[in-house]
């Protein structure tokens, strides 16, 4: 019962909420739905890759960007004057 | 009782704990101001700014819930006051609010069918922070806090002030365009799938 509700799941709408179900943005049952979903159709698969990996490349871009020195110590001269002992 | 500890005493606890929960996110805040201002002089004055507003707000600052999130919202209020006062010189227009009824249209296509090989053959990074920093305001914001610094929907909307359902909007249109301006990158660079062996 169970199964055949998450097999009956239309590929329309599992590519609709692709980016919702990376996001993890959905409800559990939505999620397990697409997940099921996603185990067995061949045409939903490659898209869902290929999102997950446009998200990941994503994320990379984060790096370390650390705040340059010179920002750090405007920071702690600004609070010192505001009376924190840094 | 409180009222038994000496002023200093209480003040020291406090100075203690901003320096152990909010400076670590010294960095983060930098990435966020920057990501905004996307100028290094401005993102300076703005994560100054922040440090000290958040500082002298400590007391508001609720023990145990998501410092970062409580820096992030204070940075972006700086930002946009910074962004006012420039605006009083350069009239934009009502730029934001033409791009916000363009995020809720409904979805655009996606890209996939045109992008799927690229993202197997390039190192995309570089395209894509170039990219990440072309995009408007609206939708850069949304992009960066959940795709970049992994906040939660209803974080970026807290730090955004506006409704989850705009965060989602402006970030899958931001997600669009971010996927087109790869496919630009791609067929500028001769990287399009109709022929690989020249990659
Ligand atoms: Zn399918």
């Amino acid at each position: 019962m169970y199964l055949t509700e998450t097999v009956a799941m239309d590929c329309y709408d599992v590519v609709r909420q692709l980016w919702d179900f990376l996001d993890g943005e959905l409800t559990d049952e939505s999620m397990d739905a697409i997940r099921a979903h996603l185990a067995q159709c061949r045409q939903c698969y490659p898209q869902f890759d290929f999102e997950r990996t446009f998200l990941d490349a994503l994320a990379a871009t984060r790096r370390e960007h650390p705040a340059p020195n010179m920002v750090r110590r405007k920071v702690l001269a600004k609070l010192r004057t505001a009376g924190l002992d840094v | 009782m409180t009222g038994t500890v000496p002023a200093a005493e209480l003040h020291r606890v406090d100075a203690r704990r901003f320096e152990v929960e909010a400076l670590p996110w010294l960095d983060d805040v930098y990435r966020f101001a920057l990501s905004m201002t996307r100028d290094e002089s401005d993102a300076d004055d703005v994560v100054q700014e922040t440090f000290l507003r958040a500082y002298r707000s400590w007391h508001t600052f609720e023990p145990g819930s998501e410092c970062r999130k409580w820096l992030f919202t204070i940075c972006r209020n700086v930002f946009l006051r910074l962004r006012e006062r420039d605006r009083r010189r350069v009239d934009y227009g009502g730029e934001d609010a033409q791009l916000e009824a363009l995020a809720s249209e409904q979805e655009t296509q996606s890209s996939f069918g045109e992008n799927a090989e690229i993202l197997s053959h390039v190192d995309l990074g570089p395209a894509l922070e170039r990219a990440i920093g072309e995009l408007p305001d609206v939708f850069r914001s949304a992009v960066v806090l959940v795709d970049v610094e992994g906040m939660a929907y209803n974080e970026a909307a807290s730090v955004l002030g506006v409704p989850v359902g705009t965060i989602r909007s402006r970030l899958f249109r931001g997600r669009r365009l971010l996927q087109d301006s790869l496919v630009v990158f791609a067929r500028d660079a001769g990287l399009t799938a109709r022929d690989p062996c020249e990659v």
